[in-house]
């Protein structure tokens, strides 16, 4: 009975407090969430299958316009498939370790600055990790930081740099995120990837059209190509733009590297232009169009002087809201 | 089983000297001391209906007693300093109309706790001899005193006055009509009681009856001293008889010389009140006011008309035979007599009695009920986009004079909420439902006052907010705090056992994620309870 009041004192208090916060929802707004940045895929407007049935069907990887007829399964398709769920798969994991940490209760809340953690974090927990975003007026910055457990303040070092700039509605701004992998390799939390030095996210969602863009930098950037770009406009229409390296495109000796601009509706038709940058024919322009089964229904080829084009330009959806 | 109540022949022929002489007494300048006080300091516990025997007293005296407003002083819970600076006001001001020739007549009556010889004032006393020795020297023609407290008689003990059964007089040499005349509750050794379902002294309730006109056996309209004191000794002994404190049994102690009773009450003073006419059925009338309390009664006899002088107000009126109830309702008018007609009354069985049930012991009742309200903080950035203003449901239990007369303890749950969308400097847009529970328990004081009865308190609140939004996007958020606050409003009887109170809280919130912010809300709400 001695302890009884101070334990019920103790029970009252451990029952105040909480979460309720308007800042917390501010700090939560600047970041980017999967939806915002994803890529929606041309397969995935045709229904889902569009995609995996061009994949099984060899389509994928190695687009050639001697093989490209009317009425067949567009390999483009099937190629902005593929590298729209690279992107997503990629963005995805970005964003993955960023919500593993803010998912959590912020441990400090000072005026314009938040800080989840520090947790144990990856490395057999040689490392803490923490998140911490600052906010100057509507501009959010925000950092993925590791040090080495039983570090200092002074020893924290940003993996993930990122910015927002608010605009007032539902995720709505400007953002950019980089991850740096060549100071995580150099700060030993990270041993393989070195092939990349950095990758850059960024994106607008302000106004339409939406624009994410995704950047590999690099010592080897010829390998493999180092920039794409997912727009979405009014009317669900979307565009990828993308470069594809060593396909043989056109007949010759060299392989080609390759532009390509895809855009497809909702109906899941679309159209392509596609631009050699590097082979056989360096200028070359190909453009198809293909129907809400991924059919092609329209070629044109530029270096084709008998033949330029095939089928029907009006069966081209019209894509000019992704020009404005 | 009740002793005699006839005063004995020595009493009566005392009396007799002092023939009762309407003139007489309606040419004398009253002055009135009327003191009521639940606190009687360490030892005692508080009574719970002091005050409001005072206040009856008062009111009396004022209306029907002869006594002008202006020289009447009303004193709840005061000191005995206050005491004797009333007295010495009054005494002064008697002097004054005796310096002009006028006869004066000083009435004091107490309430109140009194113990070891003194009377208790709170944390203060006032010594019995004292009181007599002032009193005896007050310079006014007639003083009396009406004390209603525990082993008052002590005050009359030393001037002869025995226990009833028969009480008896002491009478100086007839000389002058002046003197002092001493009525007291109870004898030297016994407690004067309080009663739940008279919400009132015994002493006093019969008291303040008979000079309403139970008393007034001669039938002359006037309520004489002595007819009071002997009604009230009568009934109170009666009363009290069967009760686990014993009977009590009222003292009077009187020291007059001179000619004539002093008539207490003219029951034709205001023109109004009730007359029960001489062909109404026989036995005791009760008449109920609207808070079930009985505020006066009337013993009939066949063929006799009697008058009740009743304020203006609504009356039920409750005869009780043997199978069932006689019961109606009367309005009496300002200024004219209003005729209580058996035609009038209805039958009707016990359960349906008006007269509110003896409160359980200790006196506690309780009560259930719904509340509907609003809250709303008082800061306008945070009740637009923190913590919104919503309506709010609730339910709650009271418990009534269970820790002291006229304190409510209760319990409470409100719950509220709303839809709403967000709108922040750098966000807006999303929606969500805010919530609040709310989980109190309130401390009030009540000074009832007839239907009405305002009230003030404490409340200590937990308080537990939501936002839960539609876009999993944003974590559901959640904030509790115990919240103190006060309260005050308003209770009405609507009917016997149903009340409505309209009432306002304010709220202090201590806001403590962002950072540590000091918030106010209020609620105002309306609640309906019910009285099992």
């Amino acid at each position: 009975m001695r302890h009884l009041a101070p334990a019920c004192l103790l029970l009252a208090l451990a029952a105040c407090g909480g979460d309720f916060s308007n800042d917390d929802l501010e700090f939560l707004n600047a970041l980017p969430q999967r939806e915002d940045l994803s890529v929606t895929t041309p397969g995935e407007r045709m229904g889902g299958g569009a995609g995996q049935r061009l994949v099984r069907q060899g389509k994928v990887g190695s687009p050639s316009t001697l093989m490209e007829k009317l009425g067949d399964a567009s390999a483009l398709v099937g190629n902005t498939d593929e590298t729209g769920r690279d992107i997503n798969e990629s963005i995805g994991g970005i964003l993955d370790s960023v919500e593993s940490i803010t998912r959590l209760t912020p441990t400090k809340r000072e005026p314009n600055r938040r800080v989840w953690g520090p947790v144990l974090g990856k490395n057999d927990m040689e490392f803490d990790t923490r998140f911490v975003m600052t906010r100057e007026g509507e501009r959010f910055d925000y950092q993925t930081q590791y040090r080495r457990v039983g570090g200092g303040e002074d020893d924290w070092w940003s993996f993930l740099e990122g910015t927002f700039q608010a605009d007032g509605g539902v995720r709505k701004g400007t953002g950019r995120l980089y991850i740096d992998w060549k100071r995580a390799r150099e700060k030993q939390w990270l041993f393989s990837v070195d092939f990349l030095d950095g990758q850059e996210i960024r994106y607008q969602t302000q106004r339409l059209p939406t624009q994410v863009e995704l950047e590999y930098f690099g010592p080897l950037p010829d390998i493999f190509p180092g920039r794409y770009m997912y727009r979405e406009a009014e009317g669900d229409l979307a565009e990828m733009t993308f470069e594809m390296r060593g396909t043989d495109f056109v007949p010759g000796g060299l392989p080609e590297n390759v532009a390509l601009v895809t855009r497809w509706a909702p109906d899941g038709r679309g159209t392509a232009l596609l631009e050699i940058l590097s082979g056989d024919i360096v200028g070359a322009k190909y453009t198809e169009c293909w129907d809400a089964q991924g059919r092609v229904t329209f070629i044109s080829r530029s270096w084709d002087f008998l033949n330029p084009t095939e089928g029907v330009r009006a069966s081209c959806p019209d894509m000019s809201a992704l020009d404005r | 089983m009740s002793p005699p109540l006839l005063p004995s022949w020595r009493a009566l022929a005392a009396l007799l000297v002092l023939v009762a002489s309407a003139a007489h007494a309606d040419s004398l300048r009253r002055f009135a001391l009327v003191a009521g006080n639940d606190e009687g300091g360490d030892e005692t516990r508080p009574l719970r209906f002091a005050q409001d025997d005072a206040r009856k007293m008062h009111g009396l005296l004022t209306r029907l007693g002869g006594v002008a407003p202006g020289d009447a002083k009303l004193l709840l819970n005061e000191s005995s300093k206050d005491f004797l600076a009333a007295l010495t006001s009054l005494e002064a001001r008697a002097k004054e109309s005796q310096a002009r020739g006028e006869r004066t007549a000083l009435l004091v009556y107490y309430s109140g706790h009194a113990k070891d010889g003194t009377l208790r004032l709170g944390n203060s006393r006032l010594g019995f001899e004292d009181l007599k020795q002032r009193l005896s020297n007050a310079p006014a023609d007639i003083r009396i005193a009406i004390l209603d407290s525990c082993r008052s008689g002590a005050l009359t003990r030393t001037k002869g006055a025995r226990r009833a059964p028969s009480f008896e007089i002491e009478s100086g040499a007839a000389r002058d009509a002046r003197g002092l005349v001493i009525l007291t509750s109870s004898s030297a050794d016994e407690d004067s009681q309080e009663s739940d379902a008279l919400s009132g002294s015994y002493f006093s309730h019969h008291l303040a009856s008979g000079l309403l006109g139970d008393a007034d056996r001669s039938g002359d309209g006037r309520v004489t001293l002595f007819e009071a004191y002997s009604h009230a000794y009568a009934r109170t002994v009666a009363d009290t008889a069967a009760s686990s404190g014993g009977a009590q049994h009222p003292t009077f102690s009187y020291d007059l010389a001179g000619n004539g009773d002093l008539v207490l009450t003219d029951l034709r003073a205001g023109g109004d009140g009730l007359v029960v006419p001489g062909l109404a059925p026989a036995g005791t009338y009760y008449f109920v006011d609207p808070a079930g309390l009985v505020v006066a009664e009337l013993d009939k006899r066949s063929d006799v008309e009697r008058r009740v002088a009743l304020a203006p107000g609504t009356y039920r009126v409750k005869r009780r035979l043997s199978d069932r109830l006689r019961i109606g309702e009367v309005e009496v008018a300002r200024g004219r007599p209003v005729v209580l007609e058996e035609a009038r009354l209805r039958d009707a069985p016990f359960s349906d009695d008006p007269v509110k049930g003896a409160a359980p012991e200790g006196g506690a009742w309780w009560t259930v009920g719904l509340s509907g309200g609003v809250q709303s903080f008082l800061d306008a950035p945070t009740r637009d986009t923190l913590f919104l203003s919503v309506g709010m449901l609730g339910a709650e239990a009271q418990l009534h004079d269970y820790f002291r007369r006229d304190w409510v303890w209760g319990v409470d749950v409100a719950v509220g909420g709303k839809q709403a969308v967000l709108a922040l400097p750098t966000l807006s847009g999303p929606a969500y439902r805010y919530s609040v529970t709310s989980l109190g328990t309130t401390l009030t004081s009540e000074w009832p006052q007839g239907r009405v009865t305002p009230f003030v308190g404490a409340r200590m609140a937990y308080q537990v907010m939501r936002r839960d939004f539609a876009d999993e996007a944003y974590p559901d958020q959640k904030f509790a705090m115990f919240s103190p606050g006060v309260v005050a409003g308003l209770r009405w009887q609507l009917l016997r056992s149903l009340h409505l109170t309209g009432r306002g809280r304010l709220h202090y919130l201590l806001y403590t994620v962002d950072e540590q912010r000091s918030l106010g809300f209020w609620e105002l709400s309306a609640l309906v309870t019910y009285q099992p």
